[in-house]
């Protein structure tokens, strides 16, 4: 289960950013202007166990932001965030992997980082390879693969992972149909296990089919939630709306 | 005020021994990162303290003569133990900017990215000691007791390098300078230090300030065990001068490392 109060996200972000020594001696002569950025402002958020949200809304909306606090990447700035149960995050896009090691290596790596122990990703490691299809390139480094076989490389070993949640942004563009639909499939298997998912996407055909709830983010704010295909009838009126606004 | 609370105990996506094995891990990692890329691979970090030794024997032993007991021995040690801190803290803030994508990612104890580059580093300092040995044995010098308290001497400087490596990975990303300043640093304290000169020619009203450097501490220290003769270093009151420098460098590496950790995230 996952609960949010009254969380608000602000970025500072100065206008002339300051990150050496240097820069802030000179700069005490000069006054630092920031630009208050509310990537979420004020969400009471309660997803129950075995739950398939979808996030959707434009971009800078605050979907990857939401997320972030969720795994815990990030620090709300102000308002609780409580997570009961693992959490396993496959987020942004680019996965954090060692282009020098070896397809092995990184998933030994990967997953550690995830939280397995070692006898878990020993009994995994079969089960990681054929996910992502990837058994010709399993002695490969990692910096020779496709953008793409990373993608699936990253998405399998999180899958891997036994956690209650799951945290998916918008990764599932990357790979191919057979792999998208391999990864639709692991979802159901995920729903009837009573696994909860958390799902940004701007595919809203996958948020409709798989979603039990959407919610609907507008410039950090939460401003609909329910059953998906409403949210996402709304999200479209919102969208038609700006056009006619700005034509 | 915000806070992230954990319900569950199952909330901790890793466990204690986890943790350990996710060290390891990156450490193993960092290891062939390093290593793997070089033609001489991992003979480098033996080899390079063995250069810079070989080059300031030469320029002290044949050109300027310092009138100390074994003295190759003396410098080899002194470049092997000073060697150690300059690469643990130099490191500590290089892996930081590599890891930069996972930080963003997913969540971990962040003290574990320098815990495991320190372990890397400390098995190359092992590995150098040994060479060290070897050098030892050819050289005719006589083992003593005393080298037992190498151990105690390492231990030490483990946690004190350790606690200077934390807090400047700390302000790293805030201050992205602190590199420079730092390589600035470690080559003023290499000069600083009794390394490559006794202790001896240094006129002794400057001992105190020499001595306020504890690595100054323990490189004299682990010399009067290994090689000799032994002195003050060896003494109960240079352990406790140490050990306490040692423990406030850490703690408040540590602190300042866990509260700037949370925000790496952002500022990377």
């Amino acid at each position: 289960m996952i609960a949010l109060e009254g969380v608000n996200k602000i970025f500072r972000l100065p206008h002339d950013r300051k990150t050496t020594l240097r820069q802030r001696f000179v700069g005490l002569l000069q006054r630092q202007t920031y630009e208050e950025l509310y990537a979420l402002r004020d969400i009471n958020l309660k997803v129950d166990n075995g739950e398939f949200l979808g996030i959707i809304g434009k971009n800078g909306a605050g979907k990857s932001t939401l997320l972030k606090l969720m795994a815990r990447v990030l620090e709300p700035t102000s308002g609780t965030v409580s997570v009961n149960g693992t959490i396993a995050p496959f987020l942004e896009l680019g996965v954090g992997f060692q282009g020098e090691l070896t397809v092995k290596d990184n998933i030994f790596l990967y997953g550690a980082l995830l939280g397995m122990s070692r006898q878990e990703i020993e009994e995994k490691y079969d089960w990681i390879i054929d996910f992502s299809g990837l058994e010709r390139f399993v002695d490969a480094k990692l910096k020779n693969l496709s953008s793409g076989m990373q993608v699936r490389l990253g998405f399998s070993i999180t899958v891997s992972v036994e956690s209650l949640i799951l945290l998916v942004d918008e990764v599932l563009a990357v790979g191919d149909i057979d792999f998208q639909q391999k990864c639709y499939d692991s979802f159901e298997s995920f729903k009837k296990n009573g696994r909860t998912i958390l799902f940004v996407s701007h595919d809203l055909n996958a948020i409709e089919r798989f979603c039990d709830r959407a919610i609907l983010l507008e410039k950090g704010e939460i401003k609909g939630q329910g059953e998906p295909d409403v949210v996402i009838a709304q999200y479209q009126e919102n969208v038609e709306l700006t056009k006619k606004v700005h034509t | 005020m915000s806070s992230y609370t954990e319900t569950c105990k199952q909330r901790n996506p890793l466990g204690r021994r986890n943790y350990l094995y996710l060290t390891l891990v990156m450490a193993i990692t960092d290891f062939k990162i390093k290593y793997d890329n070089s033609v001489l691979g991992y003979f480098w970090s033996l080899l390079k303290p063995l250069l810079i030794f070989g080059t300031l024997y030469l320029v002290f032993s044949v050109f300027v003569r310092w009138d100390v007991e074994n003295y190759k021995l003396y410098l080899l040690l002194g470049i092997i133990l000073w060697n150690f801190l300059a690469e643990v803290t130099l490191n500590s803030m290089i892996l930081l900017e590599g890891k930069a994508s996972i930080l963003k990612k997913i969540y971990f104890p962040r003290w574990i990215i320098v815990i495991a580059s320190s372990l890397t580093s400390l098995l190359t300092l092992l590995l150098n000691i040994g060479v060290f040995f070897i050098f030892f044995v050819f050289s005719g010098a006589h083992f003593r007791t005393s080298a037992l308290l190498l151990a105690v001497y390492l231990v030490e400087l483990y946690v004190l390098v350790v606690g200077v490596a934390l807090l400047l990975c700390a302000l790293y990303p805030k201050f992205r300078d602190i590199h420079h300043i730092w390589e600035v640093f470690v080559q003023l304290g290499f000069w600083a230090t009794p390394i490559i000169y006794p202790i001896l020619i240094v006129p002794e009203k400057y001992h105190t300030l020499i001595f306020l450097n504890p690595v100054a501490r323990i490189i004299q220290g682990c010399r009067e065990a290994l090689i000799g003769p032994g002195g003050e270093f060896l003494g109960l009151t240079n352990h406790i001068i140490i050990i306490s420098v040692a423990t406030c460098l850490f703690v408040v590496g540590l602190g300042m490392f866990n509260k700037l950790s949370r925000s790496f995230a952002e500022d990377l």
